[in-house]
């Protein structure tokens, strides 16, 4: 920057508007006059600043046994523990305080997700813009290997994943993984193959730019903007989904348990009244997704032309 | 029309193929069955002698293939834990599980289809809000917590439905039918209600974005200006233009329905497919899980199919090229 | 004032936009339509001439605001009606004719239902009287075979024949009047006629008047009674045809007269403003662009010579039916010299597009082709820099301002991007060069640093034209540079063209739809149908005494813009 400092070239200066709305302008076009959609954001921003700092906010740390007292167990809300730690919202039967046992169930649920789909897009986002650019064999391969994963529901595939590999946290992200990659990569070559026709392409190849950068600089930039509008989708679906596989007892093993985990473990105490331990986990699950499904809705009528500007 | 039909089928096959491998020999990583199977007090020589009845002692690929043909002449195997025919433990719960799956459907389709036309069609009004709202709340609770929740509310605190179990059934054409029964009814309402639920949400979503779709296309205003009333314009320029993605997703989503029963059917302790998808993992009975997953595949492979056909055959646009 | 059929009196619509800010689509506008009378509403894109048609019907969209004034239709004013009093008016009372017939009519019903609920919404015939009333219909759009166009669905017919369709829905109920919002602009030229006099004949029949929306001059000149010219939303100009045409008297229609390319005559210059920029500021990108390394080669020798190019496009097999063969471009061979523009004309689908594309390489011509540029095989070319040399060497000019530029890059990066990425220049120098080009198309140097979305169309085109430049090409390819711009964009743009060719010495090959820019632009045109050139020469030959009758067909088929002869 420093020899751009002499050069008197009017182009040198910053104050020339370069024409691209900014950050703040772009962000108050999508959520002015949608209140859910911002409540949303905050609760979003909220469960993930209890999960970041869940083990200062937590009364007790729900995996140290030594922590732990059999009396205290099954106490419903509103008790106190044996060592006076108030139990706002009751404990289970090991006698471990529920609001921890959720602070930590958030952090592992969140934490599995976000990797996952983080992950999975980007393999997805790579293997679409490929297969666009390449056509020929290698379209055909990854686009087959699409169809095989698509014409599986999710859920089903990933209880077969963990079915052959086996249980625990580093199984569950790469079975969601596996079943987040499929409907990205076909999104992003869709959007790629109509961006691949403009003409703005065709001036790159003739300005003899290679395959990747034209990928890189052209295809890329173009052709993401639909990936960004599902991920929040597809984050709360693989909150879900985690949740699920935990529940019916093949996700996360029981020394790390996410919501879904805590959830399955109440659910045995449902029906001898003992709601609590199932429910607080399950509405902080539901108020999570919910949140950002909130977003996810309202991100996708802003992209969707034939909402723009009618709402 | 022939051509197309034929490759379809070629490539299903081969999918299937494909999967029975993967399955058979991704199967083979988890836990031994003998080790599952042997009782405490079991001496080495009877260890090999299950495996050697098991025939899990021979090479893998020797078991591969011998599976397969056991397969195409429709034998499944043997259930280390039922010791049944898988084929028969499966055809015996599948219609249970088909049962709730159609029946959910049907509620999704009558319910969920209108609500979406009618929000797409009132964009602004107050009840569009609601349903929007209701909708994004509805896909939002995960399916086992939404069983969850049925149970708490309805066997727990109202004490009006049972929370498990299929209930009275009543046999026609030799399959036991719940729907058919007082008693079987009342078991199904509520697992199928959870299935139901999440598709009434996905099918109004659809219908809600696919009518918001069609209504600015160019065609939607000169019926106006042909002077059609607005009645007709819904019935049949509308409907007729979102029906062809809507029997699409019913057909994937059908799919997708029997698979989510493997986890209302755990809430449930309704004994379809699913249960016993779950059940067999975690008794690690490889023959089952192996036969199920195979089946499914066929099943989802058909379904495609069928929708691929369907889909060409509603589009004019497609029917004649 | 009673025998007014129209009478629109001082109309403002406004749309409210994103900043709270309103948009006035139309702005204070008045006129009359008399009983049988064919009125033009002209005007370039964002004139608002739709919006007027639309307010009539009942059909703006929801968000759109009446301000002042309004719309009356046989006394009564319509634009106070609720939806449900329309239906007495849309198709019965007046008709409408949309732009594009592919997108107007249903996709997924028959024309058979399409019209036949049409006849039944608006007549009393009912069932098999309906159905007899719609093939009567069908033969007076004189669409032929009409008992069979009955079960066909849209894509199975020519846009052509859609709009037939569309006039035979619009005159079914015998209308008082007939709305067509630029019923042509989406049909080739020799359709375009042939559909424009088959509606004229059937309102006249009928006395039915019209209010013809349009952009083009040449139309309005040979239809209309009466015309008004809209800018903005407002009204520029009215008054009869023959005397707007002739003596303009307001600057904006004596700028939109004079920017109309006329296949009459060959002018050396538009009359419009623009043009390159400023002499001193574009002096030093002038010498950027002289200073191209050119084996100039032998007086009289091509610099391109292209032999015996074919073009076969394979369309893919889909569910119902197997893969075909179409063939685009059938052995066409011809030369362009040093200097010269040689000009390509042909319908859509003529393949004239495809056969630029393969001089640059971005489709692979059928095999037997031979392309000799600068003297040299381009086959031969073996060596990474002589590849890339020549592919920089020859550039384009694209068609949709839209799509050409990447949206995500400034203009400037746009235009230097790739000599950055090539290590041919560094930051600094790609920046420079970039603000002299900008400067050289007559862009403000600043504006570089602005993303695409910013500029105009015709702007967006400047920019591409910068890009090319930017590789110091011999030879440009110009793709329509201009049939998705204004007339008077258009004019200006066909005018920095020129005088950069005359200013660098460039080669041109110029592919047009349109023969009278065709007649400004070249030297030398091929005419093009069905892949095939049917006809080939001076453009001054070619354009005036055509031979063909292909050719002949085109020129009879353009639209006439003579206002010294209009009466």
């Amino acid at each position: 920057m420093s020899s751009d400092v002499t050069n008197t070239d009017v182009e040198t200066l910053d104050t020339v508007n370069t024409g691209e709305p900014t950050f703040s302008e772009k962000f108050w076009k999508v959520f002015r006059g949608h209140p859910g959609a911002l409540a949303g954001l905050i609760g979003i921003t909220i469960f993930v600043l209890l999960a970041i700092f869940a083990p200062l906010i937590a009364p007790q740390d729900p995996y140290d046994q030594a922590q732990l007292d059999i009396l205290d167990g099954l106490l419903p809300p509103g008790s106190t523990l044996w060592d006076g730690t108030p139990s706002l919202l009751g404990t289970d039967a090991l006698g471990r305080d529920i609001l921890s046992a959720v602070l930590y169930g958030l952090r592992i649920s969140l934490f599995v997700a976000l990797v996952a789909v983080i992950v999975g897009s980007a393999i997805g986002v790579f293997m679409g813009l490929l297969a666009a650019m390449k056509g020929g064999w290698v379209e055909t391969a990854i686009m087959r290997a699409v169809d095989l994963k698509m014409s599986f529901p999710g859920i089903l595939l990933a209880l077969m994943v963990l079915a052959v590999f086996g249980s625990g946290i580093d199984k569950v992200i790469i079975a969601l993984i596996i079943g987040a990659w499929a409907s990205e990569a076909r999104l992003v070559r869709a959007v790629a193959l109509s961006e691949l026709k403009k003409e703005y392409i065709d001036a790159a190849r003739l300005a003899g730019l290679s395959d990747w950068r034209i990928m890189g600089r052209f295809l890329f930039p173009n052709s993401i903007s639909p990936v960004l509008v599902v991920l929040p989708m597809s984050i709360s679906g693989a909150i879900g989904a985690e949740a699920t596989l935990s529940f019916l007892g093949v996700g996360v093993p029981i020394t790390e348990p996410s919501l879904g985990l805590l959830i399955a473990n109440g659910n045995d105490y449902i029906l001898s009244g003992k709601w609590w331990i199932s429910l607080f986990p399950g509405l902080v699950l539901v108020a999570m997704v919910l949140c950002i499904n909130m977003v996810a809705d309202r991100l996708r009528d802003h992209a969707n032309p034939y909402l723009r500007g009618k709402d | 029309m022939l051509s197309f039909v034929g490759k379809r089928l070629g490539q299903s096959a081969i999918l299937i193929l494909i999967m029975s491998a993967l399955v058979f020999f991704g199967m083979y990583v988890i836990s031994d069955p003998v080790a599952v199977l042997a009782g405490e007090d079991f001496t080495e020589e009877d260890r090999l002698a299950l495996a050697a009845e098991l025939g899990v002692d021979r090479p893998l690929i020797a078991q591969y293939i011998t599976f397969l043909g056991n397969v195409i002449r429709g034998d499944f195997g043997i259930s280390f834990v039922y010791n049944r025919p898988v084929l028969d433990l499966i055809l015996e719960r599948l219609p249970a599980t088909l049962e709730v799956a159609f029946f959910a459907m049907f509620i999704g389709l009558v319910v969920g289809i209108p609500l979406g036309v009618y929000s797409g069609l009132n964009q602004k009004a107050r009840s569009t809000k609601t349903i929007s709202f209701t909708t994004t709340v509805g896909y939002s609770i995960p399916n086992f917590w939404q069983g969850v929740l049925l149970i708490l509310l309805f066997s727990v605190w109202f004490k009006v439905l049972p929370a498990s179990g299929r209930g009275d059934t009543v046999d026609i054409f030799g399959v036991g039918w719940s729907l058919f029964s007082l008693d079987g009814l009342s078991h199904l309402i509520l697992p199928a209600l959870n299935l139901a639920i999440y598709t009434i949400c996905l099918q109004a979503r659809l219908a809600r974005s696919g009518t918001q779709e069609v209504m600015y296309q160019d065609y939607m205003t000169f019926a106006r200006a042909k002077g059609i009333s607005r009645n007709r314009i819904v019935r049949r320029h509308l409907v007729r233009n979102i029906l062809i993605p809507i029997v699409t997703i019913t057909g994937l989503q059908l799919g997708g329905l029997i698979a989510f029963a493997t986890v209302t059917e755990t809430v449930f302790s309704w004994p379809g497919i699913g249960k016993l998808l779950l059940d067999s993992i975690h008794s690690s009975d490889r023959p089952v899980v192996v036969a199920y997953l195979i089946l499914i595949t066929l099943m989802f492979v058909t379904i495609n199919f069928i929708v691929d056909v369907l889909y060409a055959l509603l589009d004019p646009r497609i029917r004649y090229t | 004032m009673t025998e007014h059929l129209i009478h629109v009196e001082d109309l403002t619509i406004a749309y409210p936009m994103a900043d709270g800010e309103k948009f006035r689509a139309i702005d204070g506008f008045s006129m009359t339509v008399n009983r049988g009378q064919i009125v033009g509403v002209v005007g370039e894109s964002g004139a608002g001439k739709s919006t007027i048609g639309k307010a009539t019907l009942g059909l703006l969209d929801e968000n759109a605001v009446i301000d002042t004034g309004g719309v009356s239709l046989d006394q009564v004013m319509v634009t106070q009606l609720e939806e449900h009093a329309f239906t007495d008016i849309r198709g019965n009372k007046v008709g409408y004719i949309y732009q594009n017939p592919m997108t107007a009519l249903n996709p997924v019903l028959t024309i058979g239902e399409q019209i036949v609920e049409a006849i039944e919404a608006n007549t009393d015939k009912r069932g098999s009287a309906a159905r007899d009333y719609a093939i009567t219909l069908l033969e007076q759009a004189e669409v032929p075979h009409p008992e069979e166009r009955l079960s066909k669905y849209p894509h199975q017919l020519s846009g052509g024949l859609c709009q037939r369709i569309v006039f035979a829905i619009a005159i079914s109920a015998k209308p008082d009047l007939i709305i067509a919002d630029e019923p042509t602009t989406a049909l080739d030229v020799t359709v375009q006629k042939a559909v424009l006099d088959t509606l004229v004949k059937l309102t006249r029949q009928e006395n039915i008047a019209i209010i013809l929306i349009t952009h083009d001059m040449g139309v309005v000149a040979e239809m209309c009674d009466y015309v008004y010219v809209l800018r903005h939303g407002k009204l520029v100009e009215e008054g009869p045809t023959a005397q707007v045409l002739k003596h303009p008297t307001q600057p904006y229609s004596r700028e939109l007269m004079a920017a109309i390319p006329r296949i009459d005559t060959k002018i050396e210059r538009f009359a419009v403003p623009g043009g390159l920029g400023k002499a001193e500021d574009r002096q030093r990108a002038i010498d950027y662009l002289m200073s191209r390394k050119t084996d100039a080669g032998v007086e009289g020798t091509p610099l391109l010579s292209v032999r015996n190019l074919s073009k076969t496009f394979t369309n893919n097999a889909t569910a119902l039916k197997a893969a075909t063969d179409f063939k685009a471009v059938s052995d066409v061979s011809f030369d362009v010299y040093p200097g010269e523009t040689l000009g390509i004309v042909g319908e859509s689908g003529s393949g004239k597009s495809t056969v630029g594309r393969m001089i640059l390489g971005l489709h692979k011509p059928d095999a037997g082709y031979e392309i000799t540029y600068r003297g040299r095989n381009i086959d031969d070319l073996k060596s990474r820099a002589d590849k890339l040399a020549h592919r920089q060497s020859l550039q384009c000019i694209f068609q949709d301002p839209y799509s050409s530029l990447n949206p995500r890059m400034t203009a400037g990066d746009n235009i230097t991007y790739a000599l950055r990425a090539h290590g041919t220049l560094t930051r600094q120098e790609a920046r420079t060069l970039a603000g002299d080009l900008m400067e050289l198309v007559g862009l403000p140097r600043a504006s570089a640093r602005k993303m695409p979305h910013a500029f105009s169309g015709g702007e967006r085109q400047r920019i591409g034209i910068a890009r090319a430049l930017s590789f110091r090409p011999d030879f440009i390819f110009c793709d329509e540079p201009t049939s998705a711009l204004d007339v008077t964009v258009q004019a200006e743009l066909l005018n920095l063209m020129k005088d950069l060719q005359d200013q660098l010495g460039l080669t041109l090959l110029f592919v047009s739809h349109d023969l009278s820019v065709v007649r400004q632009m070249c030297d030398r045109v091929m005419v093009m149908k069905a892949g095939e050139v049917v006809e080939a020469g001076d453009c001054e030959k070619v354009l005036v005494a055509p031979d063909h009758p292909y050719t002949q067909g085109l020129l009879a088929a353009m639209p006439r813009f003579r206002p010294e002869e209009a009466s």
